[in-house]
């Protein structure tokens, strides 16, 4: 599994994540690291608005789908 | 007021299953990882909103040129990068003196075999984000893509135009010198 082969190998510096204090944590990679930011990462709903308007700018024949589904 | 995007079943894999499928639901599913590469490539909010909008736009544009040998987040991300490249290839920013401060700390004597330790989870963006600017585009990107689980070294070598043993090794560098770089944006 494609996953797998890149999680099963070990990190190269090892330390198990721990909570200092409640605003406090230690990431034992800059994977983690931004794993942890990514996750925390909210996407901005006006994307998504903007995509249902240019979208409407588009050729009937691809908006059918697209359409329906930002609705 | 606009309805909220719905989100239905997950749209995966092959064009066949694109064609019956939801955007909307693609759009859910993979608009976090490509926000986020965005953001954290272009460093700065605005533009990672304009990037992600025009990548899913040109996504939709393109179906028909999606090859079921890839999975639709690896093209969304090839997408991505490209168009990340061109506007940073556009704006003639970093190239030069990012290289070379890249290499001065990949080959520092810094510790990076402490934990990278963060105080405040508040500030954790901007520390982050000056790291990776210090860094050359090609660790950034690395870092980004290898970052996401759901991209294996095969699927990230196939992005960046580089073997898996390529990627891994440079990969390894760029570990070293995001952890030296960190340890210096306290």
């Amino acid at each position: 599994m494609k996953q797998q082969t890149k999680l099963s190998q070990k990190p190269e510096h090892i330390a198990e994540q721990q909570t200092q204090s409640p605003a406090a944590k230690e990431f034992s990679t800059a994977d983690e690291l931004l794993r942890f930011d990514a996750a925390q990462t909210t996407v901005p709903p006006e994307i998504a608005e903007r995509l249902k308007h240019s979208a409407a700018n588009i050729a009937p024949s691809k908006t059918g789908w697209f359409k329906r589904l930002f609705n | 007021m606009e309805e909220p995007i719905s989100c239905p079943s997950v749209a995966r894999g092959t064009p066949g299953e694109w064609a019956t499928s939801e955007f909307a639901s693609l759009y859910h599913e993979h608009s976090r990882a490509i926000y986020y590469l965005a953001l954290r490539f272009l460093g700065d909010p605005q533009k990672a909103e304009d990037a992600t909008h025009d990548v899913f736009l040109k996504a939709f544009r393109r179906l028909d040129q999606f090859r079921s040998d890839a999975t639709i987040r690896t093209w969304l991300y090839r997408i991505a990068i490209n168009h990340c490249q061109n506007l940073c290839q556009s704006w003639h920013n970093r190239h030069i003196h990012a290289n070379s401060e890249a290499a001065v700390w990949e080959n520092s004597p810094a510790n990076t075999d402490s934990p990278l330790r963060v105080l405040e989870t508040k500030e954790l963006g901007q520390r982050i984000q000056k790291t990776l600017e210090a860094l050359s585009d090609e660790y950034r990107l690395l870092l980004l893509l290898v970052a996401d689980e759901e991209l294996s070294y095969e699927e990230i070598a196939a992005l960046v135009g580089q073997s898996a043993d390529a990627v891994r090794g440079k990969l390894h560098r760029a570990r070293k010198a995001f952890a030296a770089h960190f340890g210096k944006t306290v």
